[in-house]
């Protein structure tokens, strides 16, 4: 290369520029490097020189850049960068071999380029683009038209990772959740005002798992966009700022929810609240309050303000108001208001007693200080202590005028003084002389002489007397007085008897008429064959009588506790029941059986007035046992009368049986006569004769068979004998040999379990000879006849069952007729109606009892129980 | 022209029919008397003649007590038909039984024109006629 040209070429660049040979011997430089190579290394490094020079002055440079130097030379194009001087600045080394005609290395050119500035622009980008990634916030960048083009790792965190925003092209406008949640409003907002923009969004929804519960909690996010301009002033691009408020969010929605329930407690109150501003104004009334603003006819006005309302000043409402306020201290007061009310009818006077409380708080929101006021309506209150008050004072007063005299004795000059209220109990005009002689003359003799040796025994000892008295009034009425005398000292003389005389006569009737009433009462009790008792709720007895007293059998019961007197009544079904009667204050009756005395007792427990327990009680011991032996007598009687009810219905079945059964042929016999009897012609009299003769039979034959059947339900005694079944099945067998060959009728028995019974032969013949005759009668020409018999023991006897596979009955239809006599419904030829009432009959003669399954054309089964006594 | 067309006597006693049917021959009150031993026959010959008059009884003379289907069975299912039928026909229960139960029971079939007790007699006979 022309190295002139070279020289020029690199003079032209601005960075600085070296061309080194093999040797490593600098062959030209450009102006710039001999400038900063001068700057840097304190000397200019010139073509000629040696880049092995550097080794011994920069041996550190020198060794960062040999080896980039034999790279380039061995044929690389390389680069490096490194840091040098003081404050260290970066260089960027671009190493670039220049090939000769050989196409071999022989120079290499080397560009220094000072690249700290773009360094620094790098780092500084990787740094915020960190900061900004690990910024606890989340942040999404867009262009103007809302594509997404970067976020952090917070947002990312936010979006999610399936979020389109993550590999998608995504456009912030264009997704209608942000129109939902409100982003979008707030971002065209941003463009349009190309300001920044905040609010809260409930940006989406995120699941909170609770052990085995999932809840779906809301996400709040305060949301800032803004925009970035470029010079011209048009939008860059749009950011958004989330950042999570949630928890903020939720408190105060859980604030607003605990205010709203302040405010529900707050209306519901029963009393009355009033909320005022510090300047006065009314904010809250609860309903309490408007009620009673509503009865005493006063307006509620919203916007009227305590301290110039001209009624809250005159009850100096203003005043208290703004003593709370001012001293920030609670009152409590009570106060009375009168007014007008405008009714329908007019004026009306209105007196209320208020009991005020206020006292100030802050408002926890504006921290203003307001006030509230508890109006507690206690008018009704106020009237009825008022009321008492005034009850109370006439008493006093009545007590004041009542029947109580005054009298003084002198016992200098022995003058007896009476007050009017003593003339008048002994119903004389007033300030009549009264003298000591004739006081006493009132009094009965007997009374008088207890007065004459008190008043001796105060004249003489000084002795002070209290004694109740019967006086005979000047009209000549009796009375009993209390009279009381005390004596009056001076210098240790007597000088005066005082005291007074109380007509009691009232209170010595009602005495009298309560000692009397009590006395008959218990008169009552004792008399009464029933122990009565009261005690108070603790179990102390106040009253027992005499029955009470002979059933507890213990001493004195009277004044002491029950449960003190017989510990082992405590936690007995007597004490429930008194604490039972006692919650419930209603009465309680129940039995009780008392062990160690081997009795019943009923009981019933009273509450009274007073809260204490009236208690009867009764020995039903005798009643108990009796009551047991009425039922069994009942018992015994029930089934009796089963037993005649049952007989009544056989004799009944019986008469009707026997009503019907004889009815029709008689009823034949007396229609014959009358035919024949209206007839001369011989041949057809001839015909009538059999037709009698047929008649008669019949009669006969059914005679016979009611007979036999009396003859069983009489002999209700009949022998009975131990019979083995299979013994007794043989002999039918015997008799019915011909019957079961012609119907080849198989028989099977079983009677293993029970194989014996005490029964009448003759009747335990005639039933299995009934069943067998039953079986082959009724068979079904379908298939073989067969008749299986089993004897089991069952519970009070011995179960026969005999089960066929023939015909069978139609149980629904004609399940009342099986058993009945000359019942029959088969049209067979051989039916008459009578076996199977003879084998009922011959099983309820003996207290057994027969009865039927059946299905029609499957087969019948019978089952019999046997009773022996 | 006898008063009635024709009389059912529906009885299971084969001289009670022979000895019935001998006194409303006599008194020739009846072009046909017809005998039933079942109830059973008697509700089948009803129904097959139901629409045609001439088939049906004027009269039918009912026992009570007989095997298969009884007088009590015999009047559950004529209440049900009797309406369907070409012409009335009138029934009288005829019984030996004298059981006021059995009377108290009959009583509750509104249709039943009449109880009788066995046995029959001339007058009961003309009684019958409409």
């Amino acid at each position: 290369m022309n190295h002139p040209l070279l020289t020029q070429v690199i003079e032209a660049l601005p960075d600085p520029v070296a061309v080194f040979d093999t040797q490593l011997r600098l062959v030209t430089v450009n102006s710039a490097f001999s400038d900063e190579s001068a700057r840097h290394l304190g000397f200019a490094l010139r073509a000629g020189d040696s880049l092995r020079h550097l080794m011994d002055l920069h041996p550190n440079l020198a060794s960062q850049s040999m080896h980039v130097w034999q790279a380039a030379l061995s044929g690389e194009r390389i680069a490096f960068e490194l840091a040098y001087g003081h404050p260290p600045l970066r260089y960027q080394i671009s190493c670039s071999p220049l090939y000769n005609d050989q196409q071999e290395v022989f120079q290499v050119m080397m560009v220094i380029r000072n690249v700290q500035a773009e360094t620094e622009v790098r780092e500084n980008e990787r740094f915020y683009r960190s900061v900004l990634e690990n910024l606890p916030v989340g942040l999404q960048e867009f262009t103007p038209d809302g594509w997404h083009r970067n976020m952090n790792g917070a947002q990312r965190a936010i979006l999610g990772a399936e979020h389109a925003a993550n590999n998608r092209p995504y456009n912030v406008f264009e997704d209608p959740i942000n129109r939902r949640s409100g982003l979008t409003a707030l971002l065209d907002e941003v463009k349009q005002q190309k300001a920044p923009v905040k609010r809260e969004v409930l940006f989406r929804y995120t699941e909170v798992h609770e052990e085995n519960v999932t809840r779906i909690q809301p996400m709040y996010y305060e949301v800032t966009g803004f925009p970035v301009l470029d010079l011209q002033g048009d939008i860059e691009c749009l950011f958004i700022i989330l950042s999570e408020i949630t928890e903020k969010k939720l408190a105060v929605l859980s604030l607003e929810k605990s205010e709203r329930l302040l405010h529900t407690i707050v209306e519901n109150l029963p009393v009355g609240y009033i909320q005022f501003d510090s300047y006065g104004f009314i904010r809250r009334v609860n309903q309490t309050q408007r009620r009673f603003f509503a009865s005493t006819g006063l307006e509620e006005q919203p916007d009227s303000n305590l301290v110039q309302d001209p009624f809250a000043r005159l009850f100096e409402l203003d005043q208290l108001f703004l003593q709370v306020l001012q001293r920030g201290k609670m009152v409590r007061l009570e106060k009375k208001l009168e007014f007008q009310v405008h009714t329908g009818a007019g004026k009306t006077d209105r007196e209320i007693f208020l009991d005020l409380t206020l006292f100030p708080v802050e408002d926890p929101v504006d921290k203003d200080q307001i006030v509230v006021a508890l109006v507690n309506d206690i008018t009704e209150k106020k009237r009825q202590e008022l009321e008492s008050t005034k009850v109370q004072e006439s008493l006093i007063q009545t007590g004041e005028i009542g029947k109580i005299g005054g009298w003084e004795l002198d016992m200098a000059t022995n003058a007896l003084r009476w007050s009017g209220q003593t003339y008048k109990i002994h119903e004389l005009p007033p300030y009549a002389t009264m003298t000591v002689e004739k006081a006493l003359s009132f009094y009965e003799p007997e009374s008088r002489g207890r007065m004459e040796q008190a008043m001796a025994a105060c004249m003489g000892r000084g002795k002070a007397y209290d004694l109740q008295v019967t006086i005979q009034t000047a009209r000549n009425n009796t009375l009993q007085a209390r009279v009381i005398g005390k004596p009056e000292y001076r210098n240790g003389r007597i000088v005066r008897i005082y005291g007074v005389i109380q007509d009691v006569t009232e209170q010595f009737r009602i005495r009298n008429q309560l000692t009397r009433n009590a006395e008959l009462m218990r008169l009552f009790f004792d008399t009464i064959d029933m122990g009565y008792a009261v005690m108070d709720k603790d179990g102390k007895v106040n009253f027992i009588n005499r029955k009470a007293q002979e059933i507890v059998d213990h001493g004195k019961v009277i004044g002491r506790n029950i449960f003190e007197v017989f510990p082992s009544l405590v936690g007995s079904t007597f004490h429930a029941r008194v604490r039972q009667c006692i919650e419930a204050q209603a009465p309680v009756s129940f039995s009780n059986y008392l062990p160690q005395l081997d009795k019943w007792y009923e009981f019933l427990l009273a509450p009274m007035q007073d809260g204490s327990i009236s208690i009867f009680t009764r020995n039903i011991t005798d009643s108990k046992k009796m009551q047991r032996e009425l039922r069994k007598a009942n018992e015994q009687l029930s089934s009796l009368n089963k037993f005649l009810v049952n007989q009544n219905k056989q004799l009944e079945d019986f008469a009707h049986i026997t009503s019907h059964n004889l009815r029709a042929p008689i009823a034949n016999l007396k229609a014959l006569m009358q035919i024949m009897n209206e007839t001369a012609d011989e041949q057809e009299r001839e015909m009538y004769r059999g037709m009698f003769q047929e008649v008669i039979r019949n009669i006969d034959e059914t005679l016979n068979d009611l007979i036999e059947i009396v003859q069983i339900r009489k002999d209700l005694n009949v022998e009975r004998e131990t019979l083995a079944f299979s013994d007794r099945l043989q002999k039918v067998k015997d008799i019915l040999l011909v019957d079961m060959e012609t119907s080849a009728i198989r028989l099977t028995a079983d009677f293993s379990e029970a194989p014996h019974i005490e029964y009448p032969r003759i009747y335990l013949d005639s039933i299995l000879q009934n069943l067998l005759t039953n079986a082959i009668k009724y068979r079904s020409y379908e298939r073989t006849p067969s008749l299986h018999l089993k004897s089991r023991v069952v519970e009070g006897g011995i179960m026969l069952t005999a089960e066929d596979n023939g015909l069978g009955i139609d149980m629904e239809r004609y399940g009342a007729k099986l058993f009945g006599f000359r019942k029959t419904f088969h049209k067979n030829k051989d039916a008459k109606g009578i076996g199977l009432f003879i084998t009922k009959t011959q099983i309820e003669a003996m207290g057994g009892s027969i009865h039927a399954e059946s299905q029609l054309g499957a087969g019948t089964k019978f089952i019999i129980t046997f009773r022996p006594e | 022209m006898k008063p009635l067309h024709s009389i059912f006597i529906v009885d299971d006693d084969p001289i009670h029919q022979q000895i019935t049917e001998i006194m409303l021959e006599r008194l020739r009150i009846a072009d046909a008397v017809t005998k039933f031993s079942d109830a059973q026959d008697v509700l089948d010959h009803i129904r097959l003649n139901a629409a045609d008059p001439s088939g049906l009884p004027d009269l039918i003379l009912l026992d009570l007590n007989m095997p298969v289907m009884d007088g009590w069975e015999f009047l559950e299912v004529f209440a049900d038909i009797r309406h369907q039928l070409a012409k009335p026909v009138r029934i009288y229960v005829l019984t030996s039984s004298i059981d006021e139960r059995d009377r108290e029971r009959v009583d509750r079939f509104d249709f039943v024109s009449g109880y009788l007790t066995k046995p029959l007699t001339n007058d009961i006979i003309m009684g019958l006629l409409p």
